[in-house]
């Protein structure tokens, strides 16, 4: 696709976007509970929820109004208002990153003729300014493990501020490899450098690799998922939080989780590029889709590990491989050039 | 069966089979190796092959586990010790207890109290008769050691209530006079056993 | 008796090549279990004579079998319990027992104290050789409180002899069976004793013997105590319980001052009901054997007590106002003590008619003997071969008396004299040798003076009686004199001790001081001793520990009597106290013997003694007042818990302590002159309770039915309409007629068991009243 031959980006249309964005991706957040439950019971080679709707589907709906209706409790020795900010800074922070990563092509709404864009805000530092407010979103469980007044959050915020430090670290070098091959930041111009159908993850397996395990560290996912690890520190940061406050860490979770699909899908995997006679948006959606099963599919087949294993990964193996894929990559460019 | 066995205590030396682990490696070039061929191992992609394919089994092949609990329920042994069933005659549709009190005396949590009394027909009667589930240990003694299989275990095992102390009452326990038919031959603990009529001496009657 | 084993009387036998002592005269079988051996029998009573239905007891004694309780040791003796004869003919006899005995040992009453299912362990029958056809039996009811199931009867006998032997009632025998007849091919194949005993059996089933189908007896349920099997229940425990669900709690009974050994058996009332019920009451009926109160009236248990601190504070109040307590013979002797100290700290007075009475007489009897206490308990009553019964209406005042009155004649092939006015039916049926005399109201005096001119030497006796011996009392009591001196001689036969119970009337005598030194003379010039029975419950225990009254007036606290305030048992009262089955503590009863008894039922109430410790002071539990008990009366300090409560295999009675007697010298008696004027004549009362009726308590429970009305002899009654208007000196009671058939004569019996109607006001400090009796 020709960028010249865009419409006008309007402001009705990043509005749109931003709703659209904000709406669907709850809403997937939601479902991607409904779907997690659903592929885990069938890896394990049961039904999951199946009871409440057709399949089981209203199950989100079920847990949304027992969400909602739970009672709000703040405990007695808790700082409130940090308390009660935490849970909107991962929520708050999740979206916002979403603002400058394409998440569905573009289209135009008939009839109003309204441009809608694929990126809400299609800056031109797209991936610094995501991996920037994935970072900032660290803040949301810190705090929230700081001001409830429990040793299990104070460790599970501990663990937090270590493992998304260590890891923000090999997530920015093992993505500055791609980023020196396309010479860019903005995801618009990963997805067109790959227009040619050769993804970069022919070329960067190693980036993609460690960004991946990366990911999965940055969005606490099994097996990195030591931030709440129940059997060591009851519930982590969240151990006193219930009901919509602990929804909103539950989206900013799943948000994140489709975050790291997108970037992924965008940096490494050819983007919303049509393939074959696939169109780009299916393929973009195809590819999210399954980073998310890929996701859920680890969750069902790895245990995970211990947080010192985790340390010793990030720094001992991650990194100097990052380092190492770095210099490699700028070896290679400086020679082809 | 001798006492022998019993009394070696070594018991780590008899089945058990020791794996053959690797060694931890102890110098920093060995752990290099064992992280190298850890890594370049398809262990970690075994696993996911492993969860995908029981996927596939469960959603394509009709290997779903799950039994539908409240809407399915497995069946169960014979010998399964639920709740209690008090079983009836078939010939005549009475009740076979005769409330004789063994199972009252024989209830190790004492969970199990009759009154009885002399009714009309020369008999003894059980006027009442309760189990306090609550109590319960479902332990058997009282099927095993009832002389008429009266009292015999049944196959509901669903013994939540709202109150710890659940009594049940005889009425509740017996067979239905209308199911009479479905009536089952208990054949769990105390229950008659196969070779009963070998070890029967007949006692010589004049009629 | 076994307390007075002396080495003389002692043989040395061997059982089994070891060597024992048994007492002279013994049979092998007691010798036996004196020692600890264990011989089987069914049919043996140890207070009866030998059955001989079971012979299991056989025996190999100097090479011969013998039954055992029939055969007495010899010196030297030497017996085998078991050889394989013997052993072959016992088991043989199980098998033959267990022939169609039905297979319901699961719902049979006796549940497991079956002495058929122990002796078929004991002899290991495992098969049955033997095989008749079985007849009919249909259960039946004997009377209100007794059923039998024939079916289940192995027909050893044991209620028949307890009945005959110990009772006296002989109110059941046995009767044909109507069974097939033994085949006999049998005769050749089975042992001997075991075809005798079959044939015997199969024969023979127990009914009542007055040919109907009721028995007519005291309702005592002995017959159902001694029955090895389940054939014999009371009718109200019929299937009701299990016997190992019963807590047996050791007990002595409180009805009258027999005192006898009970169990309450207990557990808790039905499913709905938790609390502790009382299901029966069970005795060692080898060594003691109760009447139909004692077994039947047991469920006279206060429940409704709480603890109420108005009331008490209002009990509190009354008694330091109180001037007077008005009490019963029923009442521990712990009870009783406080009650003493009250009189001590607070200066109250203590009124208890019967004990005051017996008190009174007692110390006349121990001032003209020297001795404290009578000289023979009833056990020892039992011992001798001449017994004699003065001032005692002996079918109802004292049952144990009665069945030593009874067991004298059957047991030791006694003789009995019995004096009373009220003529009795069953007293001479006792035995062959018993002559009864109805004499009048008021000869009691000349009832004594005859027995001193029957036993005594003459030459010891004091002038002023030998005086009186001159005239003819044979017919002054209302005998044949040439008769009598026939049988008398006949009677005198081969007895070596004599007894004489003297009862009731005498301590209620307006000559009661003449009545007791007579006694005194008897003793001291003769060999006869005397036992007496004290009127009610405890009442020896009250006159021993109280300083009783005469007359007292004032603000009077009645406890368990009429008063200004009223402690009651009963549960009628101002206060409730709590009844002799839900308290513990010490009863002294007619055997001079203090015994202890246990509460079988809980009481939520307060106690006497926690008044006692409001207005005086008093120890924290009531028990803890046992050792204090007065020594100088003959009590013993020992604490209650260390009390003993149980009887040995040799039949000694191990239950609290012997009250110790002491004996002075004193100088000749000196006796009133008898005056035969002071008859008296007419209409005549008798303050005399019915078989099982003693108290309130035994009129609470639920299977003593006997009436309050009054009881007459068969032909009186037919003088009289069903209701009368009975009219004394000081008041009049309107009574139903009841006939007691067992009484003779044209005295009429009022009761005495209810304390409401104030009877022993209207007799006015007698037993017999000259009344008028008015058709209604």
């Amino acid at each position: 696709m020709d960028a010249t031959h865009l419409p006008e980006v309007t402001a009705a249309g990043v509005i749109i976007k931003a709703v659209l964005i904000l709406a669907v991706i709850a809403a997937i957040a939601g479902f991607g509970t409904y779907i997690e439950r659903k592929i885990l019971a069938f890896m394990q080679r049961r039904y999951g929820p199946q009871h409440v709707g057709p399949y089981g589907l209203l199950q989100l709906v079920a847990d949304g109004i027992k969400l909602f209706t739970k009672e709000d409790i703040i405990p007695q020795h808790a700082n409130k208002i940090i308390f009660a900010v935490a849970p909107v800074i991962t929520a708050a922070t999740a979206f916002i990153a979403l603002a400058a990563v394409p998440v569905f092509p573009d289209f135009t709404i008939p009839f109003i003729d309204v441009y809608v864009p694929s990126i809400a805000s299609d800056i031109n530092i797209g991936i610094l300014f995501v991996l920037g407010m994935m970072a900032a979103g660290l803040y949301g469980p810190l705090l929230a493990g700081m001001a409830q007044a429990n040793k299990w959050g104070i460790i599970g915020s501990a663990r937090t501020a270590i493992q998304f430090l260590s890891y923000e670290v090999v997530t920015g070098l093992s993505i500055l490899a791609p980023i020196m091959m396309v010479g860019s930041l903005s995801f618009v111009d990963f997805n067109d450098y790959q227009a040619d159908g050769t993804w970069l993850v022919v070329y960067q397996p190693v980036a993609f690799i460690l960004f991946l395990i990366a990911g999965f560290a940055e969005t606490n996912r099994t097996p990195f998922d030591l931030l709440e690890h129940e059997a060591e520190i009851i519930s982590g940061y969240v151990t006193e939080y219930s009901g919509m406050r602990w929804g909103l860490f539950f989206i900013g979770e799943y948000a994140n989780m489709i975050t790291i699909g997108v970037i992924a899908s965008v940096v490494f995997l050819g983007g919303y590029n049509d393939f074959w006679i696939f169109p780009g948006w299916l393929m973009i959606i195809g590819k999210i889709a399954f980073s998310f099963f890929f996701m859920l599919w680890v969750r069902a087949a790895w245990p995970h590990v211990r947080p010192d294993q985790l340390m010793w990964l990030c720094w001992k193996v991650l990194m100097p491989l990052a380092v190492v894929n770095v210099v490699i990559t700028g070896i290679v460019i400086m020679l082809v050039q | 069966m001798s006492l022998e066995q019993f009394k070696n205590r070594n018991v780590g030396t008899q089945n058990y089979k020791t794996l053959d682990l690797d060694h931890t490696p102890v110098t920093g070039m060995g752990q290099f190796k064992q992280v190298v061929s850890r890594t370049f191992k398809p262990e970690l992609f075994v696993g996911l092959w492993v969860t995908f394919r029981e996927m596939i089994n469960a959603l394509f092949r009709g290997k779903m586990h799950t039994t539908q609990y409240p809407f399915e329920k497995l069946p169960i042994s014979p010998r399964y010790r639920a709740i209690h069933d008090m079983l009836r005659l078939l010939e005549s549709g009475h009740y076979r207890c005769i409330g004789c009190g063994l199972c009252e005396k024989i209830c190790i949590s004492n969970c199990i109290t009759m009154d009885t009394q002399y009714d009309e027909n020369q008999r003894k009667e059980v006027s009442e008769y309760t189990i306090n589930f609550g109590r319960c240990i479902f332990c058997g003694y009282c099927a095993e050691v009832c002389p008429e299989l009266a009292i015999v275990h049944g196959p509901r095992y669903e013994t939540a209530s709202e109150q710890r102390a659940s009594f049940s009452l005889f009425e509740d326990m017996l067979t239905p006079i209308d199911q009479l038919n479905l009536q089952q031959e208990y054949q769990g603990f105390g229950a008659i056993s196969p070779n009963a009529d070998e070890n029967i001496k007949k006692t010589p009657l004049a009629y | 008796m076994s307390e007075v084993q002396t080495v003389e009387n002692m043989v040395s036998i061997t059982i089994d090549g070891v060597d024992y002592k048994a007492k002279e005269g013994e049979y092998i079988l007691n010798a036996a279990r004196a020692n600890d051996i264990f011989i089987p029998a069914i049919c043996y009573l140890t207070r009866c004579s030998p059955t001989l239905a079971c012979r299991l007891c056989l025996v190999e004694a100097d090479g011969k079998q013998v039954y055992s309780c029939n055969a007495k040791v010899k010196e030297g003796m030497e017996i085998t319990v078991s050889t394989p004869d013997i052993l072959a003919e016992r088991r043989a006899m199980m098998e033959v027992y267990d022939v169609n005995h039905p297979l319901q040992c699961g719902v049979c009453d006796q549940s497991g104290e079956c002495e058929l299912q122990n002796y078929t362990l004991e002899l290991g029958v495992d098969s049955q050789s033997y095989t008749i056809q079985d007849t009919k039996r249909e259960a039946t009811n004997w009377s209100s409180v007794l059923h039998y199931d024939p079916g289940l009867c192995i027909v050893c006998e044991r209620c028949t002899t307890v009945c005959k032997d110990m009772i006296g009632d002989a109110a059941i025998k046995t009767t044909k069976r109507g069974g097939e007849a033994l085949d006999k091919a049998w005769k050749d194949e089975m042992p001997k004793d075991a075809y005798a005993m079959w044939n015997k059996l199969q024969k023979s089933v127990i009914a009542p013997s007055n040919g109907t189908e009721h028995t007519n007896c005291s309702d005592c349920g002995e017959c159902v105590a001694v029955c090895p099997v389940g054939a014999l229940v009371s009718r109200d425990f019929v299937y009701t319980s299990n016997a190992w669900d019963l807590k047996k709690i050791p007990a002595t009974c409180a009805h009258c001052s027999s005192g006898c050994q009970i169990y309450y058996e207990t557990k808790p009332a039905s499913i709905e009901d938790r609390t502790e019920k009382i299901f029966r009451v069970t005795n060692e009926w080898n060594y003691v054997s109760l009447c139909g109160a004692g077994r039947f009236g047991y469920d006279f248990e206060n429940r409704t007590a709480t603890k109420d601190a108005t009331t008490f504070a209002a009990a509190v109040k009354a008694f330091k106002k109180a001037k007077v307590i008005n009490f019963n013979s029923v009442i521990t002797n712990e009870e009783a003590l406080m009650l003493q100290t009250l009189k001590e700290k607070l200066g109250v007075k203590l009124i208890n008619r019967e004990a005051r009475a017996f008190q009174r007489f007692l110390g006349f009897y121990s001032e003209a003997s020297g001795q404290s206490l009578y000289s023979l308990d009833f056990k020892e009553v039992m011992a001798t071969d001449f017994v004699m019964s003065v001032g005692s209406s002996l079918r109802n005042d004292n049952p144990n008396a009665r069945y030593a009155f009874n067991n004298v004649q059957k047991l030791n092939k006694g003789a009995g004299l019995y004096f009373h006015p009220v003529g009795d039916t069953l007293v001479p049926t006792f035995g062959k040798n018993i002559e009864m005399f109805a004499h009048k109201v008021g000869h009691e005096e000349a009832a004594l003076l005859f027995i001193i001119k029957l036993f005594a030497d003459q030459d010891k006796l004091p002038s002023s009686v030998k005086e009186q011996l001159d005239s003819d009392f044979v017919e002054l009591l209302g005998g044949d004199t040439a008769k009598f001196e026939k049988s008398f001689e006949k009677m005198m036969k081969k007895k070596e001790s004599f007894s004489l119970m003297v009862g009731e009337d005498l301590y209620f005598h307006e000559k009661a001081e003449n009545l007791a030194k007579l006694i005194a003379v008897l003793e001291a010039s003769s060999e006869v001793k005397v036992a007496m029975i004290p009127p009610k419950t405890n009442s020896l225990g009250v006159a021993l520990i109280c300083d009783l009254d005469d007359e007292a007036e004032g603000y009077t606290i009645g406890y368990n009597e009429s008063g200004d305030f009223k402690l009651s048992a009963l549960g009628d009262g101002d206060l409730d106290m709590p009844a002799m089955n839900q308290q513990e503590g010490t009863l002294t009863n007619m055997h001079k013997r203090v015994t202890p008894t246990n509460a079988a039922l809980e009481y939520n109430g307060y106690v006497l003694n926690d008044i006692v410790r409001e207005v005086a002071s008093a120890p924290k539990e009531t028990i803890m007042w046992t050792e204090h008990l007065p020594v100088s009366k003959g009590f013993k300090a020992v604490e209650f818990d260390s009390l003993p409560n149980h009887y040995t295999n040799d039949g000694v009675e191990h239950r609290g302590y012997l009250l110790e007697s002491t004996s002075v010298e004193v100088e000749e008696i000196s006796v009133d002159k008898f005056d035969d004027s002071n008859a008296l004549e007419g209409e005549i009362a008798y303050r005399c309770n019915p078989q099982r009726q003693f108290n309130d308590f035994s009129d609470k429970a639920h299977q003593i039915f006997e009436g309050f009305g009054l009881y007459t002899s068969p032909a009186k009654a037919e003088a009289l309409s069903s209701k009368v208007e009975v009219e004394f000196a000081n008041g009049k009671l309107t009574l139903d007629v009841i006939v007691d058939e067992r009484m003779e004569g044209d005295i009429v019996a009022i009761p005495d068991f209810k304390s409401a109607e104030n009877i022993y006001e209207l007799f006015a400090g007698s037993r017999y009243q000259t009344v008028t009796i008015k058709e209604v």
